[in-house]
């Protein structure tokens, strides 16, 4: 049975990666502004505008409006519950793959439901938006990990990434799987160019249309720990975990700062365009890098 | 061009927070929600979010503001998409009939606190449309302006400097339009109607 | 009390039925839910362990946990739609006949899962093809029934000609005996279990022979179209388990070629249900409908069933099982919401609706968890369904099916999102301002169905122990297996009361947050930043058609089954054509040269 322990190390495996996700995301705006020759705020700069929105009053759009958002938040820190981290594995023996897919995929319901109350068009189209480029990156996302599970004949997520710490990483056995992935992560953060669902001048950012004050600051909490869902997802299936933590935090940071100066250099795609690419060169190169791996790790009999 | 030196103020680090020891009497609720929003305010100072409602030709500084010259982010300021989640409304220019409805509609749906920064003379009285048959000639009798920013148009200096002091306005507490507007708002009400009168078509292709 | 009395009773009562009701036609709908009830009722009591009765000639029946499992899915289909329809009003001038066919069909499929013998089943089966048959066309439309009808017949033949080829081949129609013999014979073996397999598809909906779907579910009576959607369509997968438990693809064909440990022939129908979850789920997302949208799901639904019993691994049947139900829940619940639409609005059209949730927001809430049980989401029952089904494609290596499976369940987000947006979230139009809540029975069915799925959904194991049983006593060699409450997969556990729990801290940590930040400012939906523009009109607001345009231009020159099965009618028709117009033509010149030349035939047969 599961220990108090355990879930009192959830809970601050949760917490840990608000923090931590928060402060980074603060660092993420300090180096886009480098980029653009600015000097940028300063690094807490997130912490202040969560806690200025929970201080403001905002409006609400009815009973769904803030339910949806519970959810969101509520499927946020549940699944960051469940997630391991270098030697730290909150929930033993449970942190199943799929499992986790699906409780985000909760929060990423949550949130549209919200949008959706929220009676805003630009709010339906921003979420349209928003899971129409799901289906283009989660897709090649899954496969490939589905690919990693049959490898590694298990679907833990600590227990893969175990196992790379003694095979060595996955990234070695299918590099071009791990570019699809790193490309669908670049799509999941909301990274430009993917960032159509968001697009403030043309859909006023989507499905946060409506938000404002402590509804914004709640969705920005959800958001932090759903990027540190998904970025601790691509570091443990793809880059080995970690030994230790600060291997772990090391590679997590890497993974996340390329990505956001990717994101810095990059123009915004249009919808079709998002969708198009998706389905062509991702999905083009797990279908090549499903066939090379099953050439060269598992045999057709 | 030789860099600047910045006022100290430019550094929000500087900033200090304003705790409470920790005291052996009990603290009244009145004082716990008096610190408590003196911590909020520190919050609101230093996250700005703004909503830029181009009126009129001060618009066109703005982006000078944003960029890597001045670059109001340091400020913790960023430029937002809708006005649910905004805190400044910049009236940048004049106010003409049509528009300020608009403006009236749009500050009515931040969420508070919000602030009002008004750009030019246009704002204060007209400025050089002061006879023109569609503008208003003084922004705050219709909102409640907590900044004026001096300049035709002002300088993009001058825009740094008055976000400056507006941060110090709401940090001290003296930034209290919204509150202002809530409790005159049958004045401002009274007002508002004077100016742009009654709709009477409702139908989306009219006013 | 036994499964032949119990059945015979719901046939006398669906006649009994008719009668009163053709005197009080307002009695029907309490007999067919009072009997439905009833029926439950004794099948829960009763348990597998109910004898099948005294032997009627070939009727004969043994219930199995299979057949128990079917048959309490369907009566608690039935039985809870009973009591949703009895707000049904303005139906008085069918009502006789509408309820004679409800129990007759309720009847009939329970005969079809407690059959001993092939023929007694299909017996069974045509009469609840038939009565269905006429109970969608007591909807609106011909379309429906026709399409549904054709479609049954050809599945009905395939299954009539698998049997008798069996009874012809090896003298027995008993179920199990008939199937195991088969086995022992390679050529005929793949026959029987091509067309049995075909059979079952068609009532199951998979790609080609979907298209029965979209029409009978749109024009069936709104109260029909839960317990068809829901109940009615789950025959098929009796059928397919049975085929797939005792005529195994590996047993006939063990030694042929082999695909990740499949035989190559379950991995082209696995394809075949896998190509039947993409389209289904990218027609369900172009629908403007919201019952063509479900129709198509439906469709989807079941390939994830096939593929779950092709695989025939534990943790894949029992995904299947698991996921019939699942899907029986969702459906019924998502159509049980749309008759009340229906009834109140008087249209399914997505974009003439929206904004209900605020006039009916338990019926919502029900919606809701249909909804989430159709994505897949936990904490809802079709989330252990999938994951199941995940877990053993993911083990079995099976990338493509995956990728499918995968494609169903992002994709069902966009089509789930948008009825959920279009239908109940949004602007009310003004002409909806007066719709009331569903009325206490439907809200009552509906509790009962949402309730299910998730408590099931939040409490799996009894369930997965039962389908435990199901598989040891279709004589599966290992059965999937439960700890204490988590479910054990091949490579990874899943504990639903775990994800619930942590799902729920989550909530208190957000509420706690939520409600000690200031308190908001109600406003109304027409209230919304518009670019400071200002609106009136809220059935011009609200989003509702074309919803994923930009997705679905991509896929819009998509071929269309139906055209080829119009195509093959054409031809029939010129073929019929022909025919008449060479034999049955009114000119006697050309009698006169058919006259002729039989007799010339004639004449050289005998001179032959």
């Amino acid at each position: 049975m599961i220990a108090y322990q355990s879930i009192g190390t959830a809970l601050g495996m949760a917490l840990f990666a608000w923090l931590m996700q928060t402060g980074l995301s603060g660092v993420d705006r300090k180096i886009t502004a480098r980029i653009q020759k600015r000097r940028g705020p300063v690094w807490y700069q997130n912490f202040r505008d969560v806690f200025k929105l929970l201080n403001k009053r905002s409006v609400t759009h009815g009973w769904i409006f803030d339910l949806g958002l519970l959810i969101a938040l509520a499927g946020a820190i549940g699944t960051a519950m469940f997630m391991p981290m270098a030697g730290i594995i909150p929930l033993q023996g449970y942190d199943n793959f799929f499992m986790i897919t699906y409780l985000a995929a909760l929060g990423v319901f949550g949130r549209a439901l919200s949008a959706g109350a929220s009676g805003n068009p630009l709010a339906a189209i921003g979420v349209m938006r928003g899971l129409t480029q799901n289906i283009g990156y989660k897709l090649p996302y899954m496969v490939l990990v589905i690919v990693l599970i049959n490898y590694y004949k298990t679907s833990s997520i600590s227990g893969i990434a175990a196992l790379q710490q003694v095979q060595g990483w996955s990234v070695l056995k299918m590099p071009l799987g791990v570019l699809v992935a790193f490309i669908s992560l670049h799509g999941m953060l909301g990274k430009k160019p993917f960032d159509t669902y968001l697009a403030p001048s043309e859909v006023a950012s989507g499905p946060m249309v409506e938000f404002g004050g402590k509804y914004l600051g709640l969705l920005n909490i959800a958001h932090e720990i759903a990027v540190f869902v998904e970025i601790s997802l691509f570091v443990n299936l793809f880059l080995g975990g970690g030994a230790t933590l600060a291997e772990f935090l090391l590679k997590y940071m890497a993974v996340y700062l390329l990505s956001s100066c990717l994101g810095a250099v990059m123009g915004r795609l249009r919808v079709e365009q998002v969708v198009r690419f998706y389905y062509k060169v991702p999905i083009g190169l797990t279908i090549l890098q499903v066939l090379l791996f099953t050439l060269l790790y598992g045999g057709v009999s | 061009m030789p860099k600047k030196q910045l006022p100290s103020r430019f550094y929000p680090v500087k900033h200090e927070m304003q705790t409470v020891e920790a005291p052996a009497e009990k603290i009244s609720p009145q004082q716990r929600a008096e610190t408590w929003e003196k911590i909020a305010q520190y919050f609101r100072a230093n996250s700005l979010w703004m909503l830029n409602y181009c009126t009129g030709c001060c618009a066109i500084e703005l982006p000078l503001v944003m960029t890597s010259r001045f670059d109001m982010e340091r400020l913790g300021m960023m430029p937002m998409a809708t006005p649910r989640q905004a805190d400044i409304l910049l009236v940048t220019g004049y106010a003409s009939l049509k528009t300020l409805r608009r403006l009236i509609y749009t500050y009515e749906q931040m969420g508070t606190p919000k602030y009002v920064v008004a750009f030019g003379p246009c704002a204060v009285n007209g400025g050089i449309y002061h006879d023109a048959y569609a503008v208003l000639n003084r922004l705050d009798l219709y909102l409640p302006v907590d900044l004026y920013i001096a300049g035709c148009m002002p300088k993009p200096e001058a825009v740094m400097s008055g976000f400056m002091k507006l941060i110090e306005l709401i940090e001290s507490g003296k930034a209290t339009g919204w509150k202002d507007y809530e409790q005159r708002y049958e004045w401002y009400k009274k007002n508002q109607l004077e100016a742009v009168g009654e709709v009477f078509i409702h139908d989306e292709f009219h006013e | 009390m036994n499964w032949l009395s119990l059945i015979v009773s719901l046939f006398l009562t669906g006649i009994a039925g008719y009668f009163i009701a053709r005197i009080k036609p307002s009695l029907g709908a309490w007999i067919a839910m009072a009997a439905s009830c009833a029926a439950l009722l004794l099948v829960l009591l009763g348990g597998d362990a109910l004898p099948g009765g005294p032997a009627w000639g070939l009727i004969r029946f043994e219930v199995t946990p299979l057949g128990w499992f079917f048959s309490l899915l369907i009566i608690l289909v039935f039985s809870t739609n009973g009591i949703g329809s009895l707000a049904a009003k303005g139906r008085q001038h069918r009502e006789p006949v509408y309820t004679m066919l409800y129990l007759f069909a309720l009847a009939a499929s329970l005969g079809v899962f407690a059959a001993e013998n092939w023929l007694a089943l299909f017996i069974f089966w045509e009469i609840a093809v038939w009565s269905s048959t006429f109970a969608i066309g007591l909807g609106n439309g011909r379309k429906g029934s026709v399409s549904y009808f054709g479609m049954s017949l050809l599945g009905s033949l395939m299954m009539l000609f698998a049997i008798l080829a069996m009874g012809s081949a090896y003298q027995t129609f008993q179920i199990r005996e008939a199937l195991t013999t088969a086995l022992q014979n390679p050529g005929p073996a793949l026959m029987v279990f091509i067309l049995m397999l075909g059979s079952s598809m068609v009532k199951l909906g998979i790609m080609p022979f979907h298209i029965w779907m979209p029409p009978a579910y749109t024009e069936a009576p709104d109260e029909f179209a839960p317990a068809l959607a829901g109940g009615l369509s789950k025959l098929g997968a009796f059928t397919a388990f049975l085929v797939s438990a005792y005529l195994p693809i590996s047993g006939f064909m063990g030694g042929s070629w082999r695909v990740k440990g499949l035989p190559a022939l379950s991995y082209g129908l696995v394809l075949l249900a896998s190509a039947s979850i993409v389209f289904g789920t990218l027609m369900a997302i172009r629908q403007e409908d919201a019952k063509k949208l479900l129709a198509y799901s439906s469709a989807a639904n079941g390939g994830y069933i096939i593929i779950g019993i092709l695989m025939g691994t534990s943790m894949s049947v029992s995904g299947a099982l698991v996921h019939l139900l699942a899907h029986a829940l969702a459906t019924t619940t998502a159509f049980s919401v749309l008759a009340v639409i229906v009834r109140q609005t008087g249209t399914s059209r997505m974009d003439a609706l929206g904004g209900l949730a605020h006039r009916m927001p338990l019926t919502f809430l029900a919606f809701l968890t249909a909804i989430l049980s159709l994505v897949g989401l936990p904490p809802m029952l079709g989330f252990v369904s999938k994951w199941l089904i995940l877990q053993s494609l993911a083990s079995q290596g099976l990338f493509l099916p995956a990728a499918a499976v995968v494609f169903g369940s992002i994709g069902s987000m966009l089509y789930a999102f948008r009825i959920l947006s279009t239908v109940f979230l949004g602007q009310l139009k003004p002409r909806h301002r007066a719709l009331q809540e569903s009325s206490p029975g439907v809200l009552l069915s509906l509790a009962i169905l949402s309730g299910a799925t998730m408590g099931l959904g939040v409490y799996p194991s009894g369930l997965i122990q039962y389908t435990a049983k199901i598989e040891a006593s279709l004589g599966m060699s290992e059965t999937v297996q439960t700890a204490g409450l988590s479910i054990r997969g091949i490579n990874g556990n899943l504990n639903a009361l775990l994800i619930m729990g942590a799902f729920l801290i989550g909530m208190v940590i957000a509420g706690a947050i939520f409600f000690k930040a200031p308190r908001s400012r109600k406003v109304d939906l027409m209230d919304t930043y518009t670019a400071g523009e200002f609106i009136y009109s809220p059935e011009l607001y609200h989003y509702g058609t074309q919803f994923a345009a930009p997705f679905e231009r991509i896929y819009e020159k998509l071929p269309s089954i139906s055209r080829v099965y119009a195509a093959l009618a054409s031809l029939t028709d010129d073929l019929g054509n022909l025919v008449k117009y060479l034999f049955f033509s009114p000119m006697p010149s050309r009698t006169a040269l058919w006259i002729s030349v039989v007799t010339i035939l004639l004449i050289w047969g005998e001179v032959l």
